[in-house]
């Protein structure tokens, strides 16, 4: 599984002038391998990010962020008050701890690309992680 | 000789052209060894720091394996410690420079970050993409990953941190092209001046290649007769300078007849017949041999050594030509063609006299019957000495300018005065003999020639009129009048000029040459309209059509000399005048009556009321227009 999204990621930067498209293609890649018990329904506040998973049409996405079962969020602020309790994937490493809700994350690091899932908050949100996502998996935050 | 500086210039440009992309590629050699110099020297100063750090790992905390390294680093103090150690290395070039664990899941882990931006927390994952990572641990040496997909990492040195032979953690220290990018913008103008010299080079190398092809193209053009697609006289302008005769035979080959075809069935088929004569011309002969239409219906034939006989070559043609069924919109039109060789052409002073020799040969050939051969030999030569005036003398005449007219009055007795001059050929020869048309126009009637000459004529007679402003008659046979250059020859000149044409006649030879007489009448038509006046030519002599007389409305009737001369003797040719000078009186035609020689004659003319009168008794022909004073030289002599 390292090896598929590892040259996944290499494809991706090799088109790297469209880091959204990238980034949902990631996303993307990840969410094929959760499951929820709600169907998916995505918000983000990076609505150039929307617009791409739009463009690909494999999830359905919303504007408010009640309607929607899972959260992508890039900047804390933007978090309504109401959809606390949601399922949140963040933009950030440092997101993960500030934004409990959060059960996984997508980043740079070192100029490299990173993902991270939190196993206890996935399984405290009823989210089920495939093993082929094992590689990104951890049982906290370091 | 231009083209080949052309060539020389091209050869140049390339060879500069090739030096500068040598130069250009040398630059992108030293600039890729620079790179490989700096990023030797750079990893083997950050490998010393390295294997001091590691050594210092066992020394100062007497680690022994990977766990008591991860525990070490649990410690802030010891984290703080190795992190300032570790950024000794950090420069404008080291972006990145951290320790990765690999933990029992083989995930990568940071347990040190000495990097100034995007600092890890400690035991965070690094997901790793390379498979080298992994092979340090086996191979527990250094790796050096070139990082073509990380934007503004140029590469990653990944050191192995071995403590008791065993890889307890890798060093990875990632390196930016800064210093790189500094040395590239500072050879860049120098790579972009050795670019812009490159594209210089090519563009005048494509300039002239252009040029080059443009010349060819053109010399192909020029050089190319479009009908037969062989060559023309251009071609052989050129290679009279550079052809060896020792290895040519010459042949003047001649489509006989060809006239008549024109005459018969029009242009379009002298066309379709051209194209067929040299379709075969060219099937018959080698790559070697070189074949120039000369001029109409007249090629030039240089037959190669290699080729074989010469001779065996002109009667392959010639049996070629006439074997051959020409058929034209449903006519089937004969055809054969004469040709006269010459088998040693290099006997000769130039290629010019050469060529002359064959043409010598094909009027004999003409002459001797045609669809035939004749060769030059020694029989020719001294029938060469002693020739008559030909082909050859005309050409030669008109090459050199020495032809010329002379001008006999024509008198109006009645008033006294000169009413105009007939224009009279005349060729000067070499040796300053002046030859009268009886000697050279039997041999080229019906030629090439025979038009080249009457267009010069007619030129002569033009310029005379334009400087003397007098009246003047040119004679023109039928043949003249029907062809296309010389229509083309009078148009151009009475068109524009109406006083020109209302002093010109033109004197149309009464014979059985007009065949067409509604061609006939439409020429002569065509030279009324234009303001000139029409004078039948020696009528009486030939097959008189008076209808015809009549329909193309001449202005006069120059009746022929052979009823004149006897006049004053002969009662039947007194009669026969006497008919027609009334005949024209009745048609609103003026009479001229030639051959006057003697004052009886010339008595008789008055009797029977002809208008005008020419002959030597009057004047004999001069080189200049004389005044009427300047008449009956002959009589007061006596």
């Amino acid at each position: 599984m390292r090896t598929v999204i590892g040259v996944f990621f290499l494809i991706a930067l090799a088109f790297a002038d469209n880091t959204h498209a990238i980034k949902a293609e990631i996303l993307e890649k990840i969410f094929a391998n959760i499951s929820m018990k709600k169907g998916l329904v995505i918000w983000s506040d990076d609505k150039e990010l929307i617009e791409e998973f739009d463009k690909k049409g494999s999830y359905a996405t919303t504007a408010y962020c009640k309607d929607a079962t899972l959260l992508i969020l890039e900047n804390k602020k933007n978090l309504d008050k109401t959809c606390h309790e949601k399922a949140i994937f963040v933009l950030d490493y440092a997101l993960l701890k500030e934004v409990p809700q959060s059960f996984g994350a997508i980043f740079w690091k070192k100029g490299r690309p990173n993902i991270v899932i939190i196993a206890p908050r996935a399984k405290a949100q009823s989210i089920i992680v495939s093993d082929k996502l094992d590689d990104y998996v951890e049982d906290k935050i370091w | 000789m231009v083209k080949s500086k052309d060539f020389f210039i091209f050869f140049l440009l390339l060879v500069l052209g090739l030096f500068f992309v040598y130069i250009y590629s040398n630059i992108k050699t030293t600039k890729e060894d620079v790179y490989n110099r700096i990023e030797t020297d750079q990893i083997e100063q950050i490998s010393t720091i390295l294997n001091a750090v590691q050594r210092d790992f066992t020394t100062s905390l007497n680690i022994r394996n990977s766990d008591e390294l991860l525990n070490a680093f649990m410690e802030e103090e010891n984290a703080k410690k190795y992190e300032d150690i570790i950024s000794l290395i950090m420069t404008a070039n080291i972006k990145y420079a951290y320790i990765l664990y690999k933990d029992e899941k083989n995930k990568f882990r940071f347990i040190l970050d000495a990097s100034k931006t995007d600092k890890a927390s400690f035991y965070q994952k690094f997901d790793v993409t390379q498979n080298e990572y992994f092979d340090v641990y086996s191979t527990k040496k250094p790796v050096i990953l070139k990082q073509k997909d990380i934007e503004n990492l140029y590469i990653t040195l990944l050191h192995p941190i071995i403590i008791n032979n065993e890889v307890a953690a890798l060093f990875s220290v990632d390196i930016t092209t800064k210093i790189q990018d500094i040395i590239l913008q500072s050879i860049k103008p120098l790579e972009n001046f050795f670019i812009i010299l490159i594209i210089v080079v090519v563009l005048f190398m494509a300039m002239i290649a252009m040029q080059l092809f443009h010349y060819f193209a053109t010399r192909k053009r020029v050089f190319t007769d479009p009908l037969t697609n062989t060559f023309n006289r251009n071609y052989l302008e050129e290679l009279q300078n550079v052809i060896n005769l020792n290895n040519y035979s010459i042949a003047m080959l001649d489509l006989d007849k060809f006239k008549s075809i024109n005459d018969i069935y029009g242009h379009q088929a002298g066309d379709f017949v051209l194209v067929q004569a040299s379709k075969i011309f060219k099937a018959s002969i080698r790559a070697s041999d070189i074949l120039v239409r000369y001029g109409g219906e007249e090629f030039l034939l240089l037959i190669h050594n290699r080729s074989g006989s010469a001779l065996q070559v002109c009667e392959r043609i010639k049996e070629s030509i006439s074997s051959r069924d020409y058929f034209y919109e449903g006519n089937e039109i004969g055809l054969s063609v004469s040709i006269g060789l010459h088998k040693h052409p290099a006997l000769e002073k130039n290629l010019h006299e050469a060529i002359k020799i064959a043409d010598k040969m094909l009027y004999n050939a003409k002459k001797n019957g045609r669809n035939r051969i004749e060769i030059y030999d020694e029989k020719s030569i001294s029938e060469k000495n002693d020739s008559s005036k030909d082909i050859s003398f005309v050409k030669e005449a008109l090459d050199e300018d020495r032809v010329t007219c002379y001008y006999q009055p024509i008198y109006d007795y009645k008033k006294c005065e000169i009413y105009k001059y007939e224009a009279l050929v005349r060729i000067i020869a070499a040796d300053g003999r002046v030859v009268t048309p009886f000697e050279f126009l039997p041999q080229i009637k019906g030629t090439n020639m025979h038009y080249k000459l009457t267009q010069r004529i007619l030129q002569i007679v033009f310029d005379k009129l334009k400087e003397s402003k007098k009246n003047i008659s040119v004679n023109i046979n039928f043949s003249d009048l029907i062809n296309a250059d010389i229509e083309e020859t009078i148009i151009k000149h009475l068109k524009s000029n109406p006083e020109l044409a209302s002093s010109v006649t033109f004197e149309i030879l009464e014979s059985d040459e007009i065949d067409d007489v509604e061609l006939f009448k439409t020429k002569t038509n065509l030279l009324h309209s234009l303001g000139a006046k029409v004078s039948i030519d020696d009528f009486g002599s030939g097959y008189s059509n008076f209808k015809t007389i009549i329909d193309i409305e001449a202005n006069y009737l120059k009746i022929d000399g052979s009823l004149i001369k006897n006049i004053d003797k002969n009662i039947k040719d007194y009669k026969v005048a006497k008919s027609i000078i009334h005949f024209a009186s009745q048609s609103n035609m003026q009479t001229v009556a030639e051959f006057v020689h003697s004052k009886n004659v010339f008595d008789k003319l008055v009797e029977l009321n002809v208008d005008f009168m020419q002959g030597y008794y009057i004047s004999p022909p001069k080189a200049t227009l004389i005044e009427k004073e300047e008449l009956f030289d002959s009589v007061k002599a006596i």
